[in-house]
This record gives structure tokens, C-alpha cells and sequence, in this order.
């Protein structure tokens, strides 16, 4: 039995009784106690998984390599901390998925009338990842965004999808505006958005309605705001748009990376919309002069440039997801054109192209590894080559400068590019599927580009896929499909000139056609 | 008693184990010396790169630096990060020439010799720059990048917050590091370049130094001497460093005005001007780095430009019997001192009301009383400097590797080199210093146009300071002289 002693102190004494305690009074104790535990467990339990929900990273992966290519993540989704979000180009998911809902005189056509390819079975389109992080579902951008193609061979034919195609088809200026301009719209409120997440099927927990309500959909506009603050010029009137197929690679990094204020930029600089590129059978190109303007001679390097563009930053970048994107297009082959090619005729352009192309951009034998011709992936001089010079232009030794502080204390740190003074001689792997032609596709079809400057199209339409096997290229006199208006590409604005490039134009027309049959095989 | 006792022991030994950790971890921190990763031999990388002792007391925290031009791009003059003040970037390089990375504790970003002494030259249609250590510092914008870093301090947005919010854009510190730069090192960063921004306050009342310019010696005077510089102007063309065993076997005076004719104690006054404090100067890297300038070459005009062989011979005699006695090796007064009262600046034969004398302020900034006060400010150390002087007037410089030295005279108020030989009312008045494109014509870099007016800074001639009067000799002679002259003066 239990004995405890109650003091009482009085003026005089202190008084001391002997207190018994019954079994009630241990029972009530007892079950005090048992509450005291089982709050405390409750309440580490609760911090623990909060904890871990909110510190989870874990991407949506993919077990084929073609899946992740196209569906997997790189990390260019906002990560960081709760306190200080990093990086990120898209809203989270569920909103992403519902804006088109929120804002349909936006985007009447959905994220599909912008060129992104659905594929069954996939809610999102191609190039956009998936990944849980800071305690939400998120998205973001990969390399399939822009390096996916489709390609038909007639209005009514279903179109094949090419990876690592450049994604001539998409308009991926327009679809920043939109996603900028919709979650700035004053129909993004918290209750229009989680009211359209409702009746379009996207369904939140409780929890994650609680949270989207208190912390993300706020979130979510003031991040946004300070992205379209240092867009707003790029995405605005002033410069020449980049339409469908083309991005400005350089300049939005200049705001988003480094806090430039594009207002005090010339405008010539900060035209500098170019073609996608296409990324497949990287080995042999190892060492070659990258981009455009040959500013890079690492393939390694230039991949984590362009991932920065698609919205990792030095922080939030899935190191391994890039490696294993970079192992598949390492040896991807170019397609095979899929059209008959006339031997007769090829056999003969080829000893043409050897006369007058091969020097510069090596031959079919490139496809298989083999590197001919003294000068592939080297810089001509703007001079010589005398094509549009504004892509040049936006990419300065200043700039330059600032790209070897990117990744900085790390061993990814940016060490190989450099500003150049002309363009970078290309191999022609899979050229067929690489149409629009020059590096500022203001040229439709390679039998084009066999025409001096005058002969070329003034203007034509970009972003149709049915192909033309006449001409190798797209049509490019079809100013809508589905009901999707297409952009019409004038050669006379800035950035956009189709000059230049003026070998093997003065051959006879059967020779510059045998030379494009050539080429076909390629 | 005896428990109460044990129980202040452990309370005791509990306290000193937490100080020892405590210390230790500060220590390490904020203390402990790391040597740089730069092959010492390899002196070309040391110069560019290397510590000149600048670090310790004005070395700003890295990732404070890192951070300021984007999180303040709007206090640089035009967007581009710290490459916007025209600092010299090697490809591949994460600082520019010039800057030396150090751990003292904390890794801390300090200036040295080549952040003003390198040549950045363009040649027409090359992409890139080229730069040669030793030189004329000619794109760079030292008060721009002081004021930069002064208005950053003085910004409201100069706080832990917003630059640790910036640098988790970049990079992953260490919870201790992020402590450390929240509680420790920006707010002592802000208050030291507060500090400073005060004891440059005296720049703002005088014309700008612009591009490839400096004040050299005022800043001594107010920070080091204590001197008001009252209303003097020492805005000066930076001088190159090359090449300098022939300036001291010809026991040559240095610095425009030559104050001084002792090359240690120009190197070392130089690095206590660039930061370094007594106590700790670097004595060894100096001298290896004024070995290593010893025998710097000047860069060759020819090795980028064709020059008209015929032309420049004809122009040898006419450089000998005009020029070389005051600027070739060898010559009777080269290195030596002409003051402004001299009766040499007259040119024999010229008749002119025009001054014959270049801009008086450089020289009248460097006062007997500044003299004589740097020379006790280092009593005591084995190196006392005790040949500073007031001259009055200014060196006849040798002129190797003129042709990239532009612009000329001590305050570069002449962009280009056949200029010289005018007149000065026939000088250009107004132009824009500091772009680094070469014209190999004209000798000097090009200073008029769009491009120019972009990169450059506005340089008017007619501020205090800035005049492109006097040096008179050769303005006479006639077109073809001069111009073979201009051919000759190609080959330096």
C-alpha cells in the first residue's frame, strides 16, 4: 500500500496527514497517464509523417527507357524547401491539369492544340513529368517537351511519333503565355480553382484541399508573378515571335537564372528564337561544337544547360534521371525516312553532296558513327555563311561569363562554353525529319534551301506535320488544322531572315534534286 | 556539501567542453587558413588568381559575393553580373581575372594586381577577347564595382533573408554555414562595406574615374593616412606592369607622377592599397610576383596586325630624333620626372597659347604632406617605405607595347594613338572608354558608336581632371611624318 505525505503550512504550523490512495484515485492516475502517451505518440506520429510528406521527393519513374524519356523527370519540378521553393516553370499538377478548364478562352484546344502529344493511357502529354515533392503532386518540363516530333502522311493518317525529333509542332511560346496568363487571370482564385478540380474530376483529399487552400494555390500566383516579371519581355510583342518548332534558348535564362532586367537589353539581343534540334546519336557529336553557334563542346554540359531551361536548377536537378536520358540518346538512331528513296537519282546527288556539302557536314555514313568531311562541328564565320546573324547576337561573351558561375562549388560547374563569332557546321543525321531548315527554320523544305535567298519562301506556315516527300520537309501552305490556327513565319522580321546558306544553289535543278535524294538517306 | 560540490564540478566541466566545442567549431569557421589551390609555379595563374594578402581584412564571404548581382542587378549599370563592370573572364572560369579566392575560416573573395593590370583586346571580327596580364586594366570599372557593392550595403534588401532566399536558388550550404552567413557574416558584410562606402564618400564630389581609370593614390590618403584630399583629382589611366626589369636597371621613377623610384615599395605600397594590411603582408608573394613582372613581355602589335615595314623604317629616324630621348630604353631622359614648371615642355619652334604641359591634377594630387605621412605609416616594419615623394610633374614612361595602351596621356583622355600628334583642340572631346574592340588603324580601342556608347563609359574632356591638353611634340610635323611615325610606334 502506497503512503504519501500532504503538507499543510499554517501561520503556527505545518500540519502533516498521512493520505491514503484508493484504487479510484489510481485508476483515474492511470488512465491519466495512458492519454499523456497516447497524445504524445499521436502527436509524433502526426510530425513525423508531416515531415516526411513534406520532405519526400520522389519522381513518378518508369521502368522502360522510351517511358522515361518522355514521361520520366529530371527534376524540373519547384523543389527546395517549404520555406524557399526553387525552380519549376509549371504549377503543381492538379492545377496544371485544370487550367485549360479555368481559363478555356485561353486555350480553347487544350495543351493538344499547342503541338504536346497525348498518348493513350497518359492524362499528361509528352515532356511533362511527374514528381512528389514539398508534400505535393507536381509537374514539370523534360527533354521530351521539345524533342518529340510527329510526323503524318496525309491529313487523315494517323502520325508517327518520333523521339528526339525536334517538336516542330509545338508552340512552346504560347504555351508559357498561357499558363502565365491563366494562373494571373482573375478567374484563379482559391475557390474557382478548387471548384473547377471538382468538376473536372481532379480529386484532392481532405488534406491536400486544406493545404492547397492555405499555402499552394497562393503559392502558386506569387511564383508565377515573379516568373512572368522576368519574362514579361520576352513573352510580350516587342521581339520577334518564336512560333511553333523554335525557342529562344538563351535569353529567358538571362531573367530566370541571373535577374538580368531584359528591359535595359538591346532588342536585337534579345531576338534569338532558333529550331529545336534533334537529339538523337549524341556519341559521335562529343566534341563537336554544340548549339546553334558552336558555344559548347561538351554533350554533357550542354544537356544540363538545356535541363535549365526546361526548369531544373542547380538544387532541384535529378542528376540520375538526366543520365539516363543522356545514355538512351548517347546511340539512339535517326529515323529511317519511311518514303521511297530512287536509288538512281541518290547515287548521283551523293557525288554531288560530296562536291559541295560533305566537308562541312559529313555524309549518310554519320547515322552509323562515322565522321566524314574535315570541318563538321566547327564554326563558320557569320560572314561566310551569311544567315540570319540575331541568334548569334543573344548569346554575348558577358553572358558567357555568367554561365561559369551556374552550378558553382560543384564539379557540374559550367567550363566549356564560350561566345563564338559565327555558326556551327551540323551533321545531317535524320535531316529528313529536321524541317524547318537553318538554325532559325526559316526555310520549309530542303529543296528550299537549294534555292538562292529571293527563291525561297517569303512566307509559309509552321507547325503542320503532314510531310512532303517531294521537297523533304512539312506542307507549308496550310494555315489551320483542326481547327488549330498554325503560325505564319515571315522571313522579313527580325531573327527571321532566310538568307544565306548559298551552297549548291546556282547548280542546275535536277542536280539540287538528285542532291536532296541523296539526302534522304540520311 | 559533498554532492553540492561534484555537481559545480560537472556544471564546470560541461561549460569548458561546450567552450572548447564552441571555440573549435569558430575556429574552424572563421579562423582557420586554407592554402589556395594554385600551383605556385605557375606564377601567370598566381597573378591572375592568386592572394596578395587582400583577403583577410577587405575579402568579402563568397557567397555573399556570388549572390549580390542577382539579387541587386539593378545597381549595376547594365545587366551581365560583375562581367557588366568589364572585369576580365577567362573561359571556364567561375570568378573573373583578378579576384582571389581564399579560406580564412570562411571562404572570402579578395582583389588583387590583375584586376586593373590586364589588357582585354579584341581584334576585329575575333568573338572572344583576348587578355594579356601586365596591362592597362582598359575595360574595367573599379568605382562601379565599389559603388556596387556600397549601394547593395546600403539597400534594404541587403539582408539574410533575401541573400540566403537568392543563393537556395544555386546551391546547397551546410546548416552551420547558413547560421553562420544569417547571424555572422552578412550583417558584419554590410556594416564593414558601410564603412567603406564613407571613406569613398570623397568620390562622389569629383569627376568619375570611368573605364580603365583610377584614382590611385586618394584612397590612400583618406583610408591609410588619414589626409583630407581636399579638392585634388588623381584620376589616372592604369599603367601597365609589364615588362619592368629595364625600368628598374634604368633606375626609372614609377607611377605617373613618380613618387616613388623603389619597385618594392611600389608593389608593396600597391597591395596595401588593394586591401592587404601591414601586419600581414604577403612580403614573399610580392617579390615572386615582381619577379615574374620583371620579364613580362609587352604584347606585340604585330603578332595580331600587318605593319607597313617601309613606313614604320621611315618613321624609325624620325621617332629617334623627336621621341626617344624622353621614351626609348636608353634614352637620356627617360624614366626621369619633368615637372609642370619645366621650360622642356616647350616644343622647339611651335608657336601656341594652348598649355604645353598635359592636366596638372594628378600631379598636384600627390602632396609633400601625403609623402611624407606614408612614409611613417610604416615605421617599424622591416620594410619601412621611406622613398614616397612629391614630384610635381610627370614621368617620361617608355613606351613599350604603346599600341595597347589606349588611351593615352596619364588621364587616357586621348583614345587614340595618331591623336597624339595632333593639336589638342584637334583631340576628340567626348568619347566612350572602355570597349575592348582594337582598331588597329587608328591605334586604340574604338570609342565612338553604338556598341562603344554601350560598353563604354562617356569620358568629357573638358571636366577637371580629364583634359587631353599639352604633350605638344610632333604636332607640326607634317601628315606623312606623322604618319610613318604612327607605323613605327606599332612596332614598341
Amino acid at each position: 500500500m502506497s503512503r504519501d505525505e500532504a503538507r499543510t503550512v499554517t501561520k503556527t504550523e505545518v500540519l502533516e496527514d498521512d493520505v491514503h490512495t484508493d484504487p479510484i484515485d489510481r485508476y483515474l492516475l492511470r488512465r491519466r497517464r495512458r492519454i499523456f502517451w497516447l497524445v504524445v505518440i499521436v502527436l509524433v506520429i502526426l510530425v513525423t509523417w508531416l515531415v516526411w510528406r513534406f520532405n519526400v521527393d520522389r519522381p513518378v519513374t518508369y521502368s522502360s527507357v522510351e517511358d522515361h524519356f518522355k514521361y520520366g523527370s529530371i527534376g524540373s519540378e519547384p523543389g527546395g524547401s517549404l520555406s524557399e521553393a526553387v525552380g519549376g516553370l509549371l504549377p503543381p499538377e492538379p492545377i496544371f491539369k485544370v487550367l485549360p478548364a479555368l481559363c478555356p478562352d485561353l486555350l480553347p484546344g487544350g495543351y493538344a492544340s499547342l503541338g504536346f502529344v497525348f498518348e493513350e493511357g497518359h492524362e499528361l502529354p509528352i515532356g511533362v513529368s511527374q514528381r512528389f515533392r514539398l508534400g505535393i503532386e507536381q509537374v514539370g518540363l523534360n527533354c521530351a517537351s521539345c524533342h518529340v516530333g510527329t510526323v503524318r502522311d496525309s491529313p487523315e493518317a494517323e502520325p508517327r511519333v518520333i523521339l528526339g525529333m525536334p517538336s516542330h509542332q509545338l508552340e512552346l511560346q504560347d504555351f508559357f503565355r498561357f499558363v502565365l496568363d491563366c494562373v494571373l487571370d482573375q478567374r484563379f482564385t482559391t475557390e474557382n480553382v478548387l471548384g473547377t478540380m471538382e468538376r473536372e474530376g481532379v480529386d484532392l483529399g481532405w488534406f491536400d484541399r486544406l493545404i492547397y487552400r492555405v499555402a499552394v494555390i497562393p503559392r502558386t500566383r506569387e511564383q508565377t508573378l515573379i516568373l512572368q516579371q522576368k519574362l514579361r519581355l520576352l513573352m510580350g510583342d516587342k521581339v520577334t515571335e518564336w512560333g511553333h518548332g523554335r525557342v529562344d534558348t538563351f535569353n529567358p535564362y538571362k531573367g530566370i537564372q541571373f535577374n538580368w532586367s531584359l528591359e535595359q537589353l538591346p532588342l536585337s539581343e534579345l531576338t534569338g528564337a532558333s529550331d529545336f534540334p534533334s537529339i538523337w546519336n549524341q556519341e559521335p557529336r562529343d566534341g563537336m561544337w554544340l548549339h546553334w553557334d558552336g558555344n559548347n563542346d561538351s554533350v554533357d554540359e550542354r544537356n544540363r544547360s538545356a535541363a535549365l531551361g526546361a526548369g531544373v536548377t542547380p538544387v532541384t536537378i535529378d542528376y540520375d534521371g538526366i543520365r539516363r536520358v543522356r545514355d538512351w540518346i548517347w546511340t539512339l538512331p535517326p529515323p529511317e525516312y519511311p518514303y521511297p528513296i530512287d536509288a538512281n537519282e541518290a547515287a548521283s546527288g551523293e557525288r554531288l553532296y560530296r562536291a559541295y556539302c560533305e566537308d562541312c557536314h559529313g555524309d549518310h555514313r554519320f547515322k552509323e558513327g562515322e565522321v566524314t568531311g574535315t570541318r563538321v562541328g566547327t564554326v563558320v564565320p557569320i560572314g561566310d555563311v551569311g544567315t540570319d546573324p540575331y541568334r548569334l547576337g543573344s548569346y554575348t561573351a558577358v553572358f558567357a561569363s555568367n554561365q561559369y558561375t551556374l552550378y558553382a562549388g560543384s564539379d557540374k560547374r559550367f567550363t566549356h562554353f564560350r561566345k563564338t563569332g559565327g555558326y556551327a557546321n551540323h551533321p545531317l543525321d535524320g535531316i529528313w525529319a529536321r524541317a524547318p531548315y537553318l538554325h532559325n527554320g526559316s526555310v520549309p523544305t530542303l529543296r528550299d534551301l537549294l534555292e538562292p535567298p529571293e527563291a525561297r519562301p517569303a512566307t509559309f506556315y509552321r507547325g503542320y506535320d503532314v510531310y512532303d516527300p517531294e521537297r523533304v520537309g512539312f506542307v507549308h501552305d496550310v494555315a489551320e488544322d483542326n481547327g488549330v490556327e498554325l503560325t505564319p513565319f515571315d522571313t522579313s522580321l527580325p531573327g527571321n531572315s532566310n538568307g544565306g546558306h548559298l551552297w549548291g544553289t546556282s547548280l542546275p535543278p535536277e542536280d539540287k534534286d538528285a542532291i536532296v535524294e541523296y539526302m534522304k538517306r540520311f | 556539501m559533498a554532492t553540492r560540490k561534484s555537481k559545480w564540478v560537472w556544471v564546470l566541466i560541461v561549460l569548458i567542453v561546450l567552450a572548447v566545442i564552441v571555440g573549435a567549431v569558430a575556429w574552424w569557421k572563421l579562423a582557420r587558413e586554407v592554402p589556395q589551390q594554385i600551383d605556385a609555379a605557375a606564377m601567370d595563374e598566381y597573378f591572375k588568381y592568386g592572394s596578395i594578402g587582400a583577403e583577410e581584412e577587405m575579402g568579402i564571404p563568397f557567397w555573399i559575393w556570388y549572390a549580390l548581382p542577382q539579387v541587386f542587378p539593378d545597381l549595376l549599370p547594365r545587366p551581365g553580373g560583375y562581367a557588366a563592370l568589364g572585369f576580365a573572364w577567362e573561359r571556364g572560369s567561375e570568378v573573373p581575372v583578378g579576384f582571389s579566392r581564399r579560406t580564412i575560416g570562411f571562404e572570402r573573395i579578395g582583389i588583387n594586381c590583375a584586376t586593373c593590370h590586364v589588357t582585354v583586346l579584341r581584334a576585329p571580327g575575333e568573338p572572344v577577347p583576348r587578355i594579356y596580364p601586365g596591362g592597362t586594366g582598359n575595360t574595367i570599372d573599379i568605382l562601379a564595382y565599389q559603388r556596387f557593392l556600397f549601394a547593395c550595403a546600403d539597400d534594404p534588401r541587403f539582408s539574410a533573408d533575401t541573400i540566403l532566399g537568392q543563393l537556395a536558388q544555386t546551391v546547397e550550404l551546410s546548416w552551420l554555414d547558413r547560421v553562420l552567413y544569417r547571424y555572422v557574416l552578412i550583417p558584419a558584410t554590410r556594416k564593414a562595406l558601410l564603412e567603406q562606402k564613407e571613406q569613398f564618400e570623397w568620390t562622389d564630389s569629383r569627376p568619375d574615374w570611368g573605364r580603365g581609370r583610377i584614382d590611385p593614390f586618394n584612397p590612400v590618403k583618406v583610408r591609410l593616412l588619414h589626409i583630407d584630399p581636399g579638392d585634388t583629382i588623381g584620376n589616372s589611366d592604369m599603367e601597365p606592369v609589364w615588362n619592368l626589369r629595364p625600368r628598374v636597371d634604368g633606375k626609372m621613377a614609377f607611377h605617373w607622377d613618380g613618387l616613388n623610384t623603389d619597385i618594392q615599395e611600389v608593389f608593396f605600397s600597391s597591395a596595401l592599397g588593394d586591401g592587404a594590411v601591414p601586419k600581414s603582408l604577403p612580403a614573399e608573394t610580392l617579390k615572386q610576383l615582381e619577379e615574374y613582372l620583371m620579364d613580362l613581355e609587352a604584347p606585340r602589335y604585330e603578332r595580331l596586325f600587318p605593319v607597313d615595314r617601309e613606313l614604320a623604317a621611315a618613321g624609325e629616324p624620325i621617332y629617334n630624333q623627336y621621341c626617344a630621348r624622353c621614351h626609348a630604353f636608353g634614352g637620356e631622359e627617360t624614366g626621369k620626372v619633368l615637372p609642370l614648371t619645366a621650360e622642356a615642355w616647350a616644343v622647339e619652334g611651335l608657336e601656341t597659347d594652348a598649355p604645353l604641359f598635359t592636366d596638372p591634377h594628378r600631379a598636384e594630387m600627390w602632396t609633400p604632406e601625403a609623402a611624407e605621412a606614408y612614409n611613417a605609416y610604416t615605421d617599424g616594419y622591416p620594410w619601412d617605405f621611406e622613398h614616397f615623394r612629391s614630384t610635381g610633374g610627370y614621368v617620361n614612361v617608355p613606351l613599350d607595347g604603346i599600341w595597347a595602351r589606349a588611351p593615352y596621356l596619364h588621364n587616357g583622355s586621348v583614345p587614340y594613338l595618331g591623336e597624339i600628334l595632333e593639336p589638342a583642340e584637334a583631340r576628340t572631346q567626348v568619347f566612350w572608354s572602355g570597349y575592348d574592340l582594337y582598331d588597329p588603324d587608328r591605334v586604340g580601342f574604338v570609342s565612338e558608336g553604338e556598341d562603344a556608347e554601350r560598353y563604354g563609359k562617356r569620358l568629357d574632356t573638358s571636366l577637371p581632371g580629364n583634359s587631353n591638353q599639352g604633350h605638344l611634340w610632333g604636332t607640326d610635323l607634317p601628315d606623312e611624318d606623322k604618319a610613318a611615325l604612327l607605323e613605327y610606334l606599332k612596332t614598341l
